[in-house]
């Protein structure tokens, strides 16, 4: 009895800070969903679920919601491709592979904003590097306003998006293909097996609990990020750019309305919630 | 022994000290960031302050334009708020409605109203009571560059519509973009405001959206023109108006339609810029926008008498010029109107004679709301996803569902 309460007491501590950290504002986020909130935070009264009727009933809700999920496959989906490939590079052993590695990570170390307003800056119309050397190499008659028009803007701010994660996706591949043995890569040679058979029944199945983890955790991050498409777009011309974030946003600090922010971010966060659900049991199932 | 009473003497000092810094109250102020200038403007007003009344301390903090509405909702949600801060007009109602402004009229005489210039005053009174003082004003009109003109053959500003799209076909044909059309970002709206405006229309009548009405329809499908004709830069909805001002500053657009400040921007970065400025180009009546900003005391602010004080400074006659001045807006009050700079200032008079025809921005609640639904209405037309009736009936749909509530 003593031995079994022992542990629980240890970790009583630590469980309890986690538990206000994380209940706390989930509580307030709660309340605030489910009442009539002013601008300045103040509740005037209980609207149960008027909020989210209000949200699910808007348009630019419906839209937004669609196009997280395409930027979320869109960066996702691009980021792992080249990360594998990159990865794959930087495992071999070649000449001036220290500074090679360096050189992808660094961009980590740049904050999401400040590689959004450069880019920003490379896509201007007027004075952008994007224009200035497609117009040089004689491929441009005139400038393209790059983010007049969401048909080229959202596809930009993807391309962004995928850039500023490879750097960390990347190292997660990476740690898993070094963690790869290369005897067995020997022994496949001596069967036979040809690069691309090694690759695909040696390297993929070895490194696919990496991918996933790479999978997840980029969901979480790239569902919820915000400042690329902010600094770029705010969400628009004409809400055409608005994920979920930048929508949230804009309801909360720029239309003055916390109360309908907050059933929009528990939206989010069942959708995130349910993104792990599945990845949980996709990962049983595989082991089972 | 010597060292001792020194070592007491000190203890005296710090003791005395800390009890004088006890009894100094420090009021907080929030001042918007207008220009490099804002900055150095309110240090320099509070360290006069000070010494004249050494018992109060001004801490200025400055925020950005973009952050300050966030800052000070966050602010007060946590009750860390300033004493005083700069809001825009249009931010007042929701302030008032929830009890955050402190009415002002028991700390105001009659001579201390009697500075103001009427109509800014109005701007800032909701119920019949004063809450917000106009700091900062200005209107708008339109800068055109005269060299450009020249170039394509004409003499004199554009006064309609008309002319506007006439002299547009002739700078068109000298490869010049000839109207700055704004369509990104704060005050997308407003950019058509000025034409909705001139049509006859209004944008909001007796709390209702009013803005979808023909005028509005004959204004917007007027400005489409402009753009499917390429009288206007690039891509409208790729700029900002900061955007088209440096278009203007670098006399890449002939004409665009700013506030007064500007002016100051062009003779700082663009001294040799040859342009003139001329009320916004009409229809049917001449209009102008006209924005204050004010200053509001927060209601739970401890040292309400010390912080009136400091604003009954900051609108004397020399605080008011030098802030004015140096941000290039228009006076709100009347010892500074009648300063040579602005009474002897062609320029300035431009934008001061258009204050008769100036709408200012209603208060009323679902302003921000209103904006946005115009300004996503616009983009949509300017896009070409959209026609002018119908999107702007649907925002006209949005606004009312926002408009008093």
């Amino acid at each position: 009895m003593r031995r079994a309460l022992l542990p629980w007491l240890l970790v009583l501590p630590s469980l309890t800070l986690a538990l206000a950290v994380i209940l706390y504002p989930f509580w307030e986020i709660v309340r605030l969903s489910a009442s009539d909130v002013s601008r300045f935070g103040q509740v005037r009264g209980f609207a149960g679920v008027g909020n989210f009727a209000r949200v699910l009933a808007d348009p630019i809700f419906l839209a937004a919601l669609l196009r997280t999920l395409e930027w979320t496959a869109a960066v996702v989906g691009g980021t792992v491709l080249i990360s594998t490939g990159v990865a794959l590079v930087l495992v071999q052993d070649f000449w001036g592979r220290g500074i090679a590695r360096t050189l992808v990570l660094l961009p980590w170390s740049i904050s999401l904003s400040m590689a959004a307003i450069v880019w920003l800056w490379a896509f201007d119309g007027d004075h952008g590097m994007v224009n200035a050397t497609l117009s040089q190499l004689g491929l441009l008659g005139r400038n393209v306003q790059w983010m007049a028009r969401a048909d080229t803007a959202f596809p930009i701010e993807i391309g962004v998006g995928i850039l500023v994660s490879i750097p960390f996706t990347t190292t997660i591949l990476l740690g898993g293909l070094t963690s790869i043995p290369g005897d067995i890569y020997e022994a496949a040679s001596i069967d036979g097996a040809t690069r691309a058979q090694a690759f695909r029944h040696l390297t993929l199945p070895l490194l696919r609990s990496f991918i996933n983890i790479a999978v997840v955790l980029n969901v979480i991050y790239v569902f919820n990020s915000f400042p690329i498409i902010w600094v770029m777009t705010k969400g628009g011309p004409d809400n055409s750019t608005h994920i979920l974030v930048t929508y949230l946003y804009e309801l909360a600090f720029y239309l003055g309305r916390p109360g309908p922010a907050a059933a929009v971010s528990l939206v989010m966060l069942a959708i995130v919630f349910g993104f792990t659900v599945l990845y949980v049991r996709m990962q049983r199932e595989r082991s089972a | 022994m010597s060292r001792r009473s020194g070592t007491i003497l000190a203890a005296a000092a710090l003791a005395l000290g800390l009890a004088g810094a006890a009894r100094a109250e420090t009021v907080r102020v929030t001042a918007a960031y207008y220009s490099d200038k804002t900055g150095p403007y309110f240090e320099q007003m509070a360290k006069e302050f000070h010494a004249a009344n050494p018992g109060i301390d001004i801490k200025i903090e400055v925020v950005n334009w973009d952050n300050l509405l966030q800052k000070l909702q966050t602010d007060i949600s946590g009750g860390t708020n300033s004493d005083i801060s700069i809001i825009g007009t249009r931010w007042l109602l929701d302030f008032v409605k929830d009890g955050q402004a402190e009415p002002l009229d028991g700390y105001m005489d009659s001579a201390f109203k009697g500075r103001f210039i009427g109509a800014f005053l109005a701007p800032g009174q909701i119920g019949g009571k004063t809450y917000g003082l106009p700091i900062a004003a200005s209107a708008r009109a339109m800068y055109y560059n005269k060299d450009l003109l020249a170039k394509a053959g004409i003499s004199a500003p554009p006064a309609t519509w008309e002319e506007l799209a006439a002299d547009a076909a002739k700078l068109k044909a000298q490869g010049i973009a000839a109207f700055g059309l704004q369509g990104k970002a704060i005050e997308t709206d407003v950019y058509w405001y000025y034409a909705l405006w001139t049509y006859g229309g209004d944008v909001v009548k007796d709390g209702k959206a009013a803005f979808a009405s023909d005028a509005g329809v004959k204004a917007l499908t007027m400005y489409k023109s402009l753009i499917d004709k390429g009288y206007t830069e690039d891509g409208p909805t790729n700029y900002t108006r900061e955007d088209l001002q440096n278009l203007f500053k670098q006399g890449r657009v002939a004409m665009m339609i700013t506030a007064p400040f500007l002016i100051n921007q062009i003779e700082k970065e663009a001294p040799k810029l040859n342009y003139g400025i001329a009320p916004v180009p009409k229809e049917t009546r001449n209009a102008t926008y006209a924005v204050t900003d004010s200053v509001v005391l927060f209601k739970n602010s401890k040292v309400k008498k010390a912080a009136w004080k400091f604003l009954d400074f900051l609108f004397t006659k020399d605080p008011r010029v030098a802030f004015t001045k140096g941000e290039g807006f228009l006076p709100t009050t009347k010892a500074e109107a009648a300063d040579p700079y602005f009474a002897q200032n062609a320029r300035l008079q431009t934008f001061v004679n258009l204050l008769p025809n100036a709408h200012f921005a209603p208060t009323v609640t679902g302003w921000e709301d209103t904006a946005k639904a115009v300004s996503d209405a616009v983009q949509s037309v300017y896009l070409g996803k959209d026609q002018p009736a119908p999107a702007l009936k649907h925002a006209a749909e949005l606004a009312d569902q926002a408009l008093g509530k």
